[in-house]
């Protein structure tokens, strides 16, 4: 900037900075969607399986129960904590719904009211983390490893050595019937993601997650009391956590304690390829959207060409790492200290 | 996840002003905890203080030990290692597959080759500047791929038993082999440790790592370094696993994680950085191992055991967290 008169230099300060910071923005925004284009066009070309209108169908139903996952984490990874609880509250809620509705373990018949329970199960155990969290202090990955173990012991006495399977038509209709060529579940999942954004953009939970995320320190300072809003953005994921324990239950026809395996780690691949920061303050729902599909597409592709089913995590582990390396490079001299 | 940290006096004064009467209460708090444990069991079974039992225990604590023992150096200079059980199951499948070829050097190899990749990602956290539980966690799904593609998903037979024979001796007829080369590791790393500056060079990391940089300690050079020894120390545990279960399997060590992290941090050792010691997690593996054997013995379903594990390492945290030093906990 070349130095003026201070008229001119207001003048000026206003002109220049007005767009940079939209540039940048938009290039970060473009990069997840452009490389799933991109990625989509490689597997498209390379396997005809891949190009069908039924395997677009299966990417978008097998996306479901991740995207879910992958709501509730993102508003997590938004303030800059992390969450490892998904398995265990899956596993709880996968096996606390699959007891509740009709099933051939007991009597109950709760039918929906068993789906709510479930899902409140999850928000309560989600809740847990929270306040260990701000009472405790115990740092985000501490507390919901530990209550990622809760879940799967809680899971594991419900299940009490007889698998739950589940007989209720609405439950098992979820996963079968369609609705325009997609299973009702992945309505459901195009529903979380409308209330995540809704959230997201237009209420106070959402903005705070984004403002601790970016100045924790500085919100606190300006008066914001913000244990209450950690509490609750934890308990809101464990509710999305528990509505993905109960869509895997309706895909199994059973309740299972693994329900939940692998998807802690896939919602944080498909969160940060998506665009999310693990730092926190950048990011949100619809770039973890596009990042659930990046995955699946690339789980899929993978799988039409003919690579082993069990290099699936592994490359998930590679995105992770590469993505959060990429993520941190323009932030090398601020970020000095690395735990 | 980069944890602001304060370089005020204020973290100086937590250094140093250890010698409070609850801080040295929490200082012997795991030796307290195994004390109050054997004679928990002791009461609610009186034949469990004989010592068959407690042979019994040693022996199956020894893999746990020296998980936690090589976990615990990456926990001192402040980070964490989320990818020893998943690098152990992977080195029992290496191990599996390669005693047919390279016989008695088999055990050699799987510590070389686990050390390397333990040193790949302490190369990989500190080169590229990600968090050490992102390189791991990512390390963690990466090695259980490989283990699950070299393996083909299922476990592996090991029919040259003579390879860990060794391991299933007992010391004077009493105390398990394995028992004691998992003291020997905790021996002589500690030892190596207090005679040289390597000590200091971890503590100061830990602590306070921008003043350790400042002050010349190689803090790069020592994270990988503690990064490569944990990479060893789950080799040596798959060893081990491998002398017991006479298999090599994709997943076997996997639920070895949280009774790993669990008993570094019962042993004391703060998720901070810097205050803490391998003799700690020593302790803390054979408190946890303790809960797990007795809990069947009081009578309690083993699923408590995961409810168990989960509120252990929080409380522990909790107890041990160095809060002068973290500003705003993530």
């Amino acid at each position: 900037m070349t130095v003026t008169s201070p008229a001119d230099a207001d003048l000026e300060v206003v002109h220049a900075r007005r767009p940079r910071p939209r540039r940048g923005v938009s290039l970060r925004d473009a990069g997840p969607p452009v490389a799933l284009v991109v990625v989509f066009g490689v597997f498209a070309a390379l396997s005809p399986g891949f190009r069908t209108l039924s395997n677009v169908q299966n990417v978008l139903d097998a996306a479901a129960v991740l995207t879910v996952v992958t709501c509730g984490i993102t508003f997590v990874l938004m303030m800059g904590s992390i969450d490892l609880s998904a398995p265990g509250i899956m596993g709880a809620s996968a096996i606390a719904v699959a007891l509740l509705v009709a099933n051939n373990r007991n009597d109950n018949d709760f039918g929906l009211l068993g789906v709510v329970v479930a899902v409140l199960l999850g928000a309560g155990l989600g809740c847990l983390s929270g306040l260990a969290l701000v009472t405790l202090k115990v740092p985000s990955f501490m507390t919901t490893l530990g209550i990622s173990a809760v879940g799967l012991g809680v899971a594991t006495l419900m299940f009490a050595g007889v698998q739950p399977n589940v007989s209720d038509r609405m439950l098992e209709g979820l996963a079968v019937e369609r609705f325009l060529g997609l299973a009702h579940l992945t309505w459901i999942a195009f529903a979380c993601v409308l209330v995540g954004w809704l959230v997201q953009r237009y209420s106070r939970l959402g903005r705070y997650a984004f403002a601790i995320g970016g100045a924790e320190e500085v919100l606190a300072l300006s008066g914001v009391r913000v244990a209450p809003y950690k509490v609750a953005v934890f308990t809101m994921a464990g509710a999305f956590y528990g509505l993905a324990g109960v869509m895997v239950t309706s895909q199994l026809g059973a309740g299972l304690v693994q329900a939940g395996k692998g998807y802690d780690f896939s919602a944080i691949a498909a969160a940060v390829v998506g665009g999310t920061l693990l730092i926190g303050g950048r990011g949100g729902i619809l770039h973890s959207a596009v990042g659930v599909l990046l995955v699946t597409v690339l789980t899929n592709g993978l799988v039409q060409i003919g690579v082993s089913p069990y290099w699936q995590g592994g490359v998930q582990g590679l995105i992770v790492v590469a993505a959060v390396a990429a993520a941190v490079i323009p932030q090398r001299r601020r970020n000095q200290v690395t735990k | 996840m980069s944890t602001p940290v304060i370089t005020t006096p204020a973290a100086e004064a937590a250094v140093t002003g250890r010698a409070g009467v609850g801080r040295r209460l929490t200082s012997f708090m795991p030796v307290i905890a195994l004390v109050v444990l054997l004679a928990a069991l002791t009461v609610a079974d009186p034949g469990f203080l004989t010592l068959n039992s407690l042979t019994a225990a040693a022996r199956t604590s020894a893999p746990l030990v020296v998980l936690a023992a090589g976990a615990t150096l990456v926990v001192l200079c402040g980070g964490i290692d989320l990818s020893i059980a998943a690098l152990c199951s992977l080195a029992t499948v290496f191990f599996a597959l390669w005693l047919p070829d390279a016989g008695g050097l088999t055990t050699v190899a799987v510590i070389a080759a686990t050390a390397a990749i333990g040193a790949v990602q302490g190369v990989a956290h500190v080169l590229l500047r990600i968090p050490s539980f992102i390189v791991t966690l990512g390390g963690m799904s990466i090695f259980s791929a490989i283990a699950l593609v070299i393996s083909d998903a299922g476990p592996i037979r090991v029919v040259d038993r003579d390879a860990t024979h060794w391991l299933t001796l007992y010391v004077g007829g009493v105390v398990p082999m394995a028992f004691v080369v998992a003291l020997l590791v905790v021996v002589v790393v500690s030892l190596v440790l207090r005679l040289t500056p390597l000590e200091s060079w971890i503590r100061a990391t830990g602590y306070s790592e921008s003043a350790a940089r400042l002050a010349g300690a190689p803090v790069d050079v020592v994270k990988i370094a503690a990064f490569t020894v944990s990479g060893a120390c789950a080799g040596l545990a798959a060893v081990m696993l491998v002398s017991r279960n006479f298999s090599g399997s994709p997943t076997m060590a996997d639920n070895l994680l949280l009774p790993a992290v669990a008993a570094i941090v019962v042993g004391g050792t703060a998720i901070t950085g810097g205050h803490g010691s391998l003799w700690r997690s020593l302790a803390g593996a054979l408190v946890v191992t303790l809960l797990r054997v007795g809990l069947p013995i009081v009578g309690v379903p083993s699923a408590y055991e995961q409810i168990l594990y989960g509120a252990i390492i929080v409380a522990a945290v909790a107890l041990t967290l160095d809060r002068s030093k973290v500003l705003t906990i993530k």
